[in-house]
């Protein structure tokens, strides 16, 4: 009997799936620093400034649960096409907790580019 | 039908389902996460670089997926304590003074409230006591009267509803208790839900 094997994820993907996924909310956070801004311009700042590649249908439940923790407030806002427009912007823990994260984020990624020096030597030995 | 009508019907069908998979939360938040999609589907679609319908609702994921990406502990929490009675009794209280509209809504409810529970405790009370608990009425020429009681006293004659009472009252004051929460719960959405929107 002929078994098909179900193929599995690339690990080395998934992985970076899931880093991508665990930096969307700094990222949010650090798009909103400047000024407020509706949930398109939020995806296209994203896609912008970032390799991040952003899946439409999670942003909006992630700025409704950070609204929900109190780093976001929303605000309807009549635009000039003809419907409104739902814009965020930071609170002041909003604000905060982009500093917060911004410090570990730095120090988390200064002590893995420490670690994977040796890497890079390997590579231009090569 | 056109591909614009096309379009336009595949984007309602998908707001539609979206809001039914919505529905186990409160209408004002469920409501709201439909209007922002919908804003994000018609400026994705329209614009400079406008976007296939369906590249945009792809994009998304199915209702199902998108709602099930929403419904976060904290807002199921939040729908289930504004349905219960105690958060109705309690903004419809915290409104009581605030205009003649408030007060209206109050009389409403406390006079809902009131028949529904007499009604409901009626009939339990028959079921419990039938020789003395009952609805009576008095028709003359000149004079119809009705009165309820329960007591030491044994059943009148004029006894109107015998039995029945017992099922009419429990599911009248049950029906009547329940339409006066939906209504508080009405009033609040409809009358003292504070949405901000200004002007870019």
């Amino acid at each position: 009997m002929a078994v098909t094997k179900l193929s599995a994820p690339d690990p080395a993907e998934k992985w970076e799936v899931q880093l991508r996924k665990g930096s969307l909310e700094l990222a949010i956070l650090a798009a909103l620093w400047d000024g407020r801004l509706y949930g398109l311009e939020i995806l296209r700042h994203l896609e912008t400034h970032s390799e991040l590649v952003v899946v439409e249908g999670t942003v909006y439940p992630l700025l409704n649960r950070l609204r929900g923790l109190g780093l976001v407030e929303s605000e309807w806002v009549e635009s000039g096409s003809g419907h409104p427009r739902k814009y965020y912007s930071l609170t002041e823990g909003g604000r905060k907790r982009a500093l917060d994260m911004k410090r570990v984020w730095a120090r988390f990624a200064a002590s893995m580019n420490d670690l994977l020096k040796p890497l890079n030597e390997t590579k231009s030995k090569r | 039908m056109t591909l614009a009508e096309t379009s336009a019907r595949s984007v309602e069908i998908y707001l539609k389902s979206l809001r039914r998979e919505l529905s186990d939360l409160l209408d004002e938040d469920a409501n709201e996460i439909v209007e922002e999609i919908r804003t994000h589907i018609f400026d994705k679609t329209t614009g400079e670089t406008p976007e296939s319908v369906a590249a945009t609702l792809a994009a998304l994921g199915t209702p199902q997926e998108l709602a099930d990406r929403y419904r976060t502990p904290e807002l199921i929490e939040r729908a289930r304590l504004a349905r219960s009675p105690k958060y109705v009794l309690r903004r419809t209280m915290r409104r009581l003074g605030r205009g003649l509209l408030g007060l209206l809504l109050f009389s409403v409810a406390a006079l809902g409230c009131s028949l529904g529970c007499w009604l409901f405790l009626l009939g339990f009370i028959k079921l419990m006591s039938p020789r003395t608990t009952g609805v009576y009425g008095v028709w003359t020429k000149h004079d119809i009267s009705f009165n309820w009681q329960f007591g030491s006293s044994p059943n009148k004659p004029n006894e109107l509803l015998g039995w029945w009472l017992v099922p009419i009252g429990i599911l009248l004051g049950g029906a009547i208790l329940l339409l006066t929460f939906r209504l508080g719960y009405w009033s609040i959405r409809r009358f003292w839900t504070p949405r901000t929107r200004q002007e870019a």
